[in-house]
């Protein structure tokens, strides 16, 4: 357990020492929000600037839980890392869990300023509850993309992950209603996405709702459809190390 | 096949391989490999291209299966060996965390070793004290290899595998490296290495195992691999040289001429010698001496493989790197 909890510590730390990284998770979204926070109007039936604080909140999340992670696991497998840990005292399991504990922490720091950013430039108020469970459903929401990124990292070589974890970011973005709010045929096709539902969370909690159940249980659903698929090619590729 | 069925300790192998195979497809890798180690032995493990290696260093390390057979680690199974620390490891193709610093990673592995020696002396031991502060991925060949060797000693494992330790370093390094090799040895360690150099082998091991697609083909002291490739090798001046005479001589092996200059490989150099001298030749600047055992392997796996074993070292380090190419 010392040694995962190690190992997962120096990951956080590589990926603070990456700028680049800190840029596209943290950076962008806050940039976002910067520019077109303070727009009028209304989605989802909450103003534009409530939503669009979930909205940059998950994008910044999920794409750093899934691009950076899914890039990392295909290029450290390549280089021989992930046989090295194999070949060492460490647990078998310490590598995934480092690595999704590691991206759970180093997501909080987007996480926070964009809800800062709306808190304190957008002007959205909201009682305590309701910010930690905006705050929660986003940062756990991560974790799905954390699980996708293992599945598609050790599938694959590192020059086939980067176009797919980018059509993947691009169609949970547009189509899960984040860069903006869905309406008629692609809110019924995106619904079904898991960004869509974080963000419905959210929206729904801004607007005086409760937590929608369907929200969750489709959450749940693909987060166990990609933990499953994970643990399927971290299997499969055990002699391909 | 060996003779030293009684090791110092006694109990059981350090490791043991009974009948193991494995098969790719249609590929043989290994096949029907046995052997034991015993403790406090320095074992080098040295084959060609494809003989099975890295294949069986491989599922030593629990990285494979095998497809039939069983190889034991102290009794134990390979995987739980290595996760219990009584294994460290050095591969060529084992990456580095890249983004952290030397004493990071190594400090790493000896958090997560059940038996951890402290850092600082593992770092000194493995002669990167110096880059502890570095960036492992801003590293030389060389040192990148020694950080590798530190992560196989940050604990106190009882057996220590290591495939090809000292390739990227240069000649002083790999002095150095051996050196500290001999340390772990003396502490009382098993170590088994595979290595492409022979003359390493020949320095450092007190045991050598010679593989060829996937077969053990000879298992015994650097000097007893050299007797087994049998020739010795006797050169001389001869005036009127024939040929035809030459290559009736007894236990002639192979047969160099050039002009009076005669070079032969004899599996008997006696009987070749006295059968020279009884048909009257008088040969000058005589020497006989013992094969080397770049030139022993060779014959070895020449045997096995029934070609003309003329492959030139260079050809068969460069073979090898192809070979760990595809393996990664």
């Amino acid at each position: 357990m010392m040694g995962t909890l190690t190992l997962a510590r120096l990951e956080m730390l590589r990926v603070l020492r990456n700028k680049r990284y800190l840029i596209f998770t943290a950076g962008l979204p806050a940039a976002l929000y910067l520019a077109l926070g303070r727009s009028h109007g209304t989605s989802y039936g909450v103003e534009f600037r409530a939503f669009y604080m979930v909205a940059m909140a998950s994008m910044g999340a999920f794409s750093g839980a899934l691009t950076g992670n899914a890039q990392r696991i295909s290029q450290e497998r390549k280089d021989g890392w992930v046989r090295q840990l194999r070949i060492s005292a460490l647990p078998a399991s310490s590598y995934v869990i480092a690595k999704i504990l590691a991206s759970l922490v180093t997501l909080l720091p987007s996480l926070v300023l964009v809800l800062l950013l709306g808190r304190f430039y957008g002007g959205v108020q909201l009682p305590v509850p309701s910010w930690i469970i905006i705050a929660v459903s986003v940062w756990l929401g991560s974790m799905i993309f954390a699980a996708l990124a293992v599945a598609i990292g050790y599938r694959f070589m590192p020059d086939t992950v980067q176009p797919m974890t980018m059509l993947i970011y691009l169609l949970m973005s547009v189509l899960g209603g984040v860069w903006f709010a869905l309406g008629g045929t692609m809110q019924k096709i995106g619904q079904v996405l898991p960004t869509y539902q974080i963000v419905k969370i959210g929206t729904h909690v801004i607007g005086g709702g409760g937590v929608p159940g369907s929200a969750v249980a489709i959450i749940a659903a693909w987060l166990a459809a990609f933990v499953i698929l994970a643990a399927v090619s971290v299997r499969s590729t055990v002699e391909r190390i | 096949m060996s003779d030293r069925e009684t090791g110092p300790a006694g109990g059981a192998p350090v490791v043991s391989f009974e009948d193991v195979s494995k098969v790719y497809g249609q590929v043989r890798a290994v096949d029907h490999l046995s052997l034991e180690l015993r403790r406090g032995e320095t074992v080098a493990f040295l084959g060609p291209n494809g003989a099975g290696k890295s294949t069986s260093l491989d599922m030593l390390l629990a990285l494979r299966k095998p497809t039939s057979g069983q190889i034991r680690v102290f009794g134990d199974s390979p995987y739980h060996a290595v996760k219990s620390g009584l294994i460290g490891a050095m591969l060529q193709s084992g990456g580095l965390m890249p983004e952290v610093t030397v004493r990071e990673l190594v400090g790493l592995m000896a958090k997560a070793h059940p038996r951890p020696l402290p850092v600082d002396d593992t770092l000194r031991r493995a002669g990167i004290a110096d880059l502890a502060g570095r960036r492992v991925d801003k590293l030389s060949g060389g040192q990148t290899q020694r950080v590798r060797f530190a992560l196989a000693i940050v604990g106190e494992s009882d057996l220590i595998v290591l495939d090809e330790p000292t390739t990227a370093m240069d000649v002083e390094s790999r002095q150095r490296f051996w050196d500290s090799m001999r340390a772990e040895v003396a502490e009382g360690r098993t170590v088994l290495f595979a290595s492409h150099y022979l003359e390493e082998a020949d320095q450092a091991a007190d045991r050598i195992l010679v593989v060829n697609k996937g077969r053990l083909l000879a298992d015994g002291t650097p000097a007893e691999i050299k007797k087994r490739a049998g020739a010795k090798r006797i050169s001389f001046r001869l005036d009127g040289v024939d040929e035809t005479f030459l290559l009736g001589l007894p236990a002639l092996v192979n047969l160099e001429i050039r002009r009076d200059q005669v070079h032969l490989q004899s599996s008997d150099s006696d009987r070749t010698l006295y059968a020279l001298l009884d048909a009257g030749c008088r040969p000058r600047e005589l020497e006989v001496s013992s094969l080397g055992l770049e030139q022993a392997f060779l014959a070895i796996t020449a045997q096995d493989d029934a070609v003309t074993a003329v492959t030139a070292p260079a050809a068969l380090r460069h073979q090898h790197q192809q070979e760990k190419e595809t393996v990664r």
